[in-house]
């Protein structure tokens, strides 16, 4: 780790910037849990306390014990997890073969994929109830998953290719010398050291169907299938915004998405050396 | 060579970490096709509202109560916010699966019945008597077959919508009945207790940027947003609304008693608090106010205006239910035997005691608690000189053309009379933008010969590519099974809606001609390159993208090599760091946008708290950017980049997780070999780490750039919808107005095929000389 050892005013530098973006980072979110906490719903107030004047987790036991918050969190989660694991999967076989097979097509496929984001969101309202209505996807999660996985993928394909890209093909080359298939060259050699690429595909998918929800309003039209975004618009009116549920039902989303990122971060760190190629 | 046990444990561990993601996948599937079945033979009949949580309880109760005694029935109650009610309902009529039936008030039912999505419902409902009700409380419009006979489109359970005043017993004995009343009471109670040049609280507070929120004003001189002709003819600028704006005016200036930049939020915060005297607000925060506690609020009726002695009157609308055109013979009958249970008296009455609300029928309001509530009694008085509001779709562009002068003159940048005038004027112009007809029918066979002409020349042009297809297929069917499933699954989900809009681009769709539009051919896209606001709009969409994405990328690349080294705390540091992106946008949008504030906002008091005053208040910052506090939301440039600031924080965290990834792909041993070679860090990053981290970010940042620069939320949410004056929009925002408040679907069609053509040649263009998707080692 000798070689590694930086100055401590690298060191000192690197927490400084890392601190002031942490504060940075957290103080919005901080007037978030302030007004879920203060009483009489109110979005502003006149004093800047973090902990307001007769503070109370009431909003937050309202939520649990009287909104079908938990409900709406299982729905949600399945849905998510769903897509993650599609999105996922389907990325990392994509990106690969774009990636490494010089097909016909193949700028012409990174393009398409590409320009399908390029589209204002606000006029597919119209074609797609017309498409959820002709495919009977009304109220289904099959729905609702097919919308998120397309969205998702895109920046996931594009993700997944970009990381092999960085992989050296000899690597994949040494392992068919040394007797694998394409495919176990592919999942024993080249998948577990794109293990970055995962992560990140997998967070992004993760956070395109937990905070989607335009598309949920307009497939889900039962109270029991709601998913959480759709389920916390409930709270917000444009006038008569339940402040202290709106902010507290927030802070409660945004816990499983940390979690997920702690669970996931883990396998931020790749073992890559170009020592591999040399074996 | 040490750690490689260790990497052959992590490699089994993932392979494990896979075998478990199928199998529960597959579990997962199973358990949701099973869960999304219900069994049920009820009819069900879905019902969207827009009701307040009080009045949801009672709804569900009425609801339980009409399954109980129609068991054939099921009511499936959503609520919707009132803009997403609208926009929706009108997407899910036209494609024939929206609701039964909608409630909420009566203004939208012009533009509804105007594009054919709601029925007549005086044939269902041969039952009513329209004696029953308060007059003018049944919205009746001319039938489209025959315009002599009155279409029946709402029913309403109840009256009100209307502003009054609100005041707290603990600072103000008895209400005003006068402005000179009101304007001496808020001088009295406008107080800058420790003298430090900012108020701590005011006399009297309103949602003093939204204009619906002057019309009191407005009629308490006497003036109304149509002109007495009896059609909806605007008339803005009349002596009358100039007097008004100029009372609206002294209270802000010359009296000071109402904050400046006084929004919805702020006005209710600052009452609730105690820190405001009077409150001008519907009757659907009353009952808010009066469970507050800490405050003794009390509803009174609005002043009499001491310059013309006419009582200051707000707009009064009924809600009630409507019936969705595309409902079936039998679900509509259905719905109407709800629609009779829920209006009925005994229903009404329940509202009326347990929600202070007016009922709509006649009966009701000899009812004895009309006249010993308080709140009610208040109601009631404001009620009767209140002035119903008009459903014609017109008072829409009425709104809209009123919204940005109306700001403009509180900021202070134009007169009354240049605001009046310039309301007037577009009030006209978009009244006509949105009724425009166009006779002009092009030949559709034209459109669909120059389309096929356009897929042959593709075709010839492709041929090579085409015909070697076959036989790449033939050599390697590998890459094009890996890539299939996912190509399926995106444009399964695209191809329909852009050939729909592509369609809708070359159409005549708008309010006059939503259900039967025609192809008319270019005339939206001269259009949209016509109007001069465009390139406007369309520079500053480029500043917003540009700079956004630099912040994203310029801090998420910093934070991702600072904690990248060796140093403590990186899991701590790293969930503090992905925090922004965690909560959810919809909330912190808004914290931003009370942080900006004038008053309040965490920004100015910072700006003025040391030891940021240092710089603050030093002579050069003052010359450059003025003196704190500053007015952030109420003008264009600090609003424009208060915007920036908050979308550059929701989007770093995004980017650093990305960079960390990227840098995680880099060997040590290149920086070795660098240092060996004498580089110094900063080269180290140019050379090695930069080209490395390229193929990595590429992806990343061409997507965040079209992403941004599609980006609505944001720019709406802390502009409130482009406040002040309409100055703070980018493309999409703009695309989102033309739509959604003039229901101009074909221009809204065009101008995104523009945007998506400009985003496709500038990816095309940047795409190819970067190389993005060419390998780097390849």
């Amino acid at each position: 780790m000798d070689k590694l050892a930086e100055s401590r005013w690298i060191t000192l530098l690197r927490h400084t910037v890392l601190l002031l973006f942490a504060a940075i980072s957290i103080y919005p979110v901080l007037t978030v849990v302030t007004i879920s906490l203060r009483p009489g719903n109110q979005l502003q107030s006149t004093d800047l306390s973090i902990i307001p004047e007769n503070w109370s987790f009431a909003s937050y036991s309202q939520l649990i014990y009287e909104e079908p918050f938990l409900r709406w969190l299982g729905n949600s989660l399945l849905v998510s997890l769903l897509v993650t694991l599609t999105g996922v999967a389907m990325a990392a076989i994509g990106g690969y073969a774009l990636s490494r097979f010089k097909f016909i097509g193949r700028q012409t496929t990174m393009l398409a994929i590409l320009t399908t984001q390029m589209f204002p969101a606000t006029m597919l309202l119209l074609p797609l109830y017309i498409l959820i209505a002709k495919l009977h996807l009304v109220n289904t999660f099959f729905g609702l998953m097919i919308f998120y996985v397309s969205t998702a993928l895109p920046f996931c394909i594009w993700q997944m290719k970009g990381f092999y890209d960085t992989i050296p093909t000899s690597l994949e080359e040494a392992a068919r010398i040394d007797g694998c298939s394409q495919m176990s060259a592919f999942t024993r050699v080249i998948l577990p050291l794109a293990a970055p690429g995962l992560v990140i595909t997998a967070l992004f998918s993760f956070m395109t169907a937990w905070s989607e929800y335009i598309v949920a309003a307009q497939v889900l039209q039962e109270s029991d299938l709601f998913t959480l975004p759709l389920g916390i618009k409930n709270f917000q009116a444009s006038m008569s915004t339940q402040w202290g549920l709106y902010a507290a039902a927030s802070i409660l989303v945004s816990l499983p998405v940390v979690i997920v990122f702690l669970v996931l971060s883990k396998y931020l760190v790749s073992g890559m050396t170009l020592g591999a190629v040399k074996e | 060579m040490a750690n490689a046990p260790f990497k052959l444990s992590r490699a089994g561990r993932r392979s494990r970490f896979f075998v478990h993601a199928k199998c529960s996948l597959l579990l997962a599937m199973l358990g949701s096709l099973s869960g999304c079945q219900q069994q049920d033979d009820r009819k069900v009949l879905t019902l969207w509202h827009q009701m307040v949580p009080a009045e949801r309880v009672i709804l569900n109760e009425r609801i339980a109560k009409f399954e109980d005694e129609n068991p054939q029935y099921r009511i499936r109650a959503l609520y919707k916010e009132t803009e997403e009610l609208r926009s929706g309902f009108q997407a899910a009529a036209l494609a024939g699966i929206g609701p039964e039936l909608i409630y909420g008030p009566s203004d939208v039912l012009g533009a509804f019945h105007t594009m054919g999505i709601v029925q007549d419902m005086s044939v269902l409902a041969p039952a009513l008597d329209p004696a029953d009700f308060v007059d003018d409380s049944l919205t009746y419009l001319p039938s489209h077959d025959n315009p002599k006979q009155l279409a029946l489109l709402q029913i309403p359970d109840r009256l009100g919508n209307h502003l009054a005043l609100v005041y707290n017993r603990n600072l103000i004995a008895s209400p005003p009945t006068t402005t000179d009343e009101l304007i001496e009471l808020g001088v009295k109670n406008t107080l800058d207790e420790n003298k430090d040049g900012r108020n701590e609280s005011y006399g009297l507070v309103w949602n003093f940027v939204e204009p619906f929120f002057a019309i009191p004003f407005l009629t308490g001189y006497g003036a109304w947003v149509f002109d007495d002709s009896g059609d909806p003819v605007p008339a803005l600028d009349t002596p009358e609304c100039v007097a008004a704006y100029e009372l609206i005016l002294s209270l802000q200036d010359k009296y000071g008693i109402v904050p400046r930049n006084c929004d919805y939020e702020t006005a209710d915060s600052l009452f609730k608090s105690g820190k405001a005297a009077m409150i001008i607000n519907g009757d659907w925060s009353w009952a808010d106010y009066l469970n507050t506690e800490g405050i003794d609020a009390v509803v009174a009726p609005l002043p009499i205006v001491s310059a013309t002695g006419l009582p200051m009157a707000p707009m009064v609308s009924p809600k009630g239910y409507s019936l969705n055109a595309y409902a079936t013979p039998e679900s509509a009958a259905a719905a109407m035997k709800f629609v009779t249970f829920a209006t009925s008296e005994s229903a009404q009455r329940e509202l009326m005691q347990k929600l202070k609300i007016l009922p709509s029928r006649k009966a009701l309001h000899d009812d004895p608690l009309l006249t010993t509530d308080p709140t009610l009694l208040a109601s009631k008085q404001q009620f009767a000189n209140g002035r119903m509001m008009p459903v014609d779709t017109e008072l829409r562009a009425v709104w809209d053309a009123m919204r940005p002068h109306y700001q403009a003159l509180l900021g202070g940048s134009v007169s009354p009379q240049e605001a009046a005038q310039s309301m007037q004027k577009d009030a006209l112009r978009a009244i006509q933008l949105m009724n425009r007809k166009t006779d002009k029918e092009t030949a559709v066979w034209a459109w669909q010969l120059a389309g096929i002409l356009i897929c042959g020349a593709l075709v010839v042009w492709q041929r090579k590519s085409l015909l070697d297809f076959l036989p790449d297929f033939r050599r390697q069917p590998f890459a094009y099974l890996l890539i299939a499933p996912a190509l399926a699954t995106i444009f399964l989900t695209i191809v329909f809606p852009f050939f729909y809009n592509l369609m809708l681009s070359l159409s005549d769709m708008s309010l006059t001609n939503f259900q039967d539009w025609k192809i008319i051919g270019l005339a939206n896209y001269l259009e949209v390159f016509s109007e001069a606001k465009f390139f406007t709009i369309l520079f500053k969409t480029l500043i917003w993208t540009v700079v956004n994405v630099f912040f994203h990328v310029a801090i998420g690349v910093m934070l991702a090599i600072a904690i990248n080294g060796p140093i403590r705390g990186k899991a701590i540091y790293r969930i503090f760091l992905i925090i922004p992106w965690a909560v959810p946008a919809y909330i912190t949008a808004l914290t931003w946008r009370s942080m900006f504030h004038y008053d309040y906002g965490a920004i100015n008091l910072l700006a003025s708290s040391w030891p940021i005053n240092l710089v603050t208040t030093n002579s050069w910052f003052v010359e450059f950017f003025g003196s704190p506090p500053f007015n952030w939301l109420g003008e264009p440039g600090p609003a424009f980049a208060a915007c920036i600031v908050a979308n550059v924080w929701l989007g770093y965290p995004f980017m650093m997780v990305i960079a960390l990834g990227g840098l995680q792909g880099i060997p040590h041993e290149l920086y070795e070999a660098a240092r060996i070679d004498g580089a110094n860090r900063l080269q180290q990053f140019r050379n090695v780490t930069l080209p490395l981290l390229k193929p990595v970010l590429a992806p990343a940042i061409t997507l965040g750039a079209i992403w941004t620069f599609n980006n609505l939320n944001v720019v709406w949410l802390v502009s409130n919808g482009g406040e002040p004056s309409d100055q703070t929009h980018i493309l999409v925002s703009y695309v989102y107005k033309a739509v959604f408040n003039l229901y101009r679907y074909g221009y809204g069609a065009a101008l995104s095929m523009v945007i998506f053509a400009m985003l496709l040649v500038t990816s095309l263009v940047s795409l190819h000389r970067s190389k993005a998707t060419e390998n780097v080692y390849g």
